[in-house]
């Protein structure tokens, strides 16, 4: 039994000394730091949630060293940024695995001095694709049961076989989530060759309300969107829709929720002309928009 | 939460503007908050509350099926309440009988699962908070 417990715990310190060159620390303000994924390709893909508001990095590569890179581009919705180094790294290849709930994680951050910091706790949850409130997809929920300080979000999460589930993300309540190595797969490469991920885009903000009864035959479903505010000039200012509206479904999807309208706003959709049913003084009426492109963050 | 939209606040109405870069959050706020651009008919008096949401973490894309949900006229007053209006003023203040307003106050509280109207106004701001997503 103890040789058993022994030998558990120094294959996780071996997993954790050879995978450490996956990890570096990017430098904030005030002598912190967050955690980030050296990536391959000269790329460092960090938490965007995590960034400052900036273009120049300063890094502390695997092993101390110490470099620059520049920001590639971020995705708030899928909470992705991608930089470039301005000198090459030397990652080891990360295997992409599937999370299993139940299985053991290894979660890895920066100690901000070229080491790294580890994390051992259980997928909590491994469930399937979910979109986040800045609208991007992630491929699973994944949840870990453990905790994670502010430095080590954006580090690499392993299973126990050494396979690469995902980037680390505190999510509300600082619960630690997982960012799929899917989703980096599918995203990543976007960020660098364009900067950005382009998503539809109508220029509001939408409140759920309950359609009142004098309007719910007419209407036919019980609740809509409420517009609580729009983007001046944005797609749906354009097409006259005020605040106030209820928005009762666009291209016939029904907003009966969030996900539904969050579908219709795919990459595919930009300029291209949604048709919205809304609800305005007492009646139902269409308005035909001309989806634009979601500004960045 | 930054000084600047203190007296927006006071109006009850919140819209949570999601933005990590600042001149933008400033150019939404200023959107809203214009009396320009929120035309004076507006069954709305919204007001913003800025996020950096570095704090607020990654959070999913809420999803409201099975609860109770407000219609605009109770969103109305509850404005109103947050506005510290008597069911008097409010009535005065949506043209409508101070009956109804009392309809709309007890179909809140109910709602809300609030005992008091203070109680209801913090609710709902959490509840708005939490579910304004801009798209």
């Amino acid at each position: 039994m103890t040789e058993l417990i022994e030998r558990f715990s120094s294959e996780l310190a071996a997993r954790t000394a050879a995978l450490q060159g996956a990890v570096a620390a990017i430098r904030l303000p005030r002598e912190r730091h967050v955690s980030a994924i050296v990536w391959q390709g000269g790329a460092v893909i960090a938490s965007e949630q995590s960034l400052p508001e900036r273009e120049e990095f300063d890094l502390v590569l695997p092993g101390g060293a110490e470099a620059t890179a520049r920001l590639a581009g971020r995705d708030a919705g899928t909470n992705i940024a991608a930089l470039r180094l301005s000198q090459p790294a030397a990652p080891p290849v990360l295997a992409p695995g599937e999370a299993q709930a139940g299985a053991l994680a290894l979660a890895l951050g920066a100690d901000g001095a070229g080491g790294v910091s580890a994390r051992l706790g259980l997928v909590n949850l491994a469930g399937p694709q979910w979109h986040s409130l800045a609208g991007g997809l992630i491929d699973r929920r994944i949840a870990l049961d453990l905790r994670l300080a502010r430095a080590e979000e954006g580090g690499p999460v392993f299973s126990a076989a050494g396979a690469f589930l995902g980037m680390s993300t505190l999510g509300p309540r600082a619960r630690v989530l997982v960012i799929p190595s899917a989703t980096l797969e599918r995203i990543v490469p976007l960020l660098l060759k364009d900067g950005r991920v382009a998503r539809g885009w109508l220029g509001v903000a939408l409140h759920p309300v309950a359609v009142p009864d004098a309007l719910r035959e007419q209407a036919g479903q019980p609740s809509g969107l409420m517009v609580m505010s729009l983007v001046q000039d944005g797609p749906a200012a354009k097409a006259g829709v005020v605040p106030g509206d209820i928005v009762l479904s666009v291209n016939g999807a029904q907003a009966l929720g969030f996900r539904r309208i969050a579908a219709q706003l795919a990459a595919e959709s930009i300029g291209r002309t949604a048709a919205l049913r809304i609800v305005r003084g007492g009646s139902v009426l269409s308005l035909d928009a001309v989806l634009g492109m979601r500004p960045a963050a | 939460m930054s000084a600047a939209s203190q007296p927006a606040i006071a109006a009850g109405f919140r819209v949570l503007v999601h933005a990590t870069d600042p001149a933008r959050r400033e150019a939404m706020r200023k959107l809203v908050i214009d009396a320009g651009h929120l035309p004076v008919d507006s069954p709305l008096a919204a007001d913003v509350v800025l996020s950096d949401q570095v704090h607020a973490g990654f959070a999913a894309m809420p999803e409201h099926g099975g609860q109770c949900l407000f219609t605009p006229r109770e969103l109305e007053v509850l404005g109103a309440i947050g506005d510290g209006l008597s069911n008097k003023m409010i009535a005065r203040r949506l043209d409508i009988s101070p009956h109804t307003v009392k309809f709309h106050v007890e179909s809140l509280l109910r709602k809300l699962g609030a005992r008091t109207r203070a109680e209801a106004v913090a609710k709902a701001h959490e509840h708005r908070l939490s579910n304004t997503v801009e798209l």
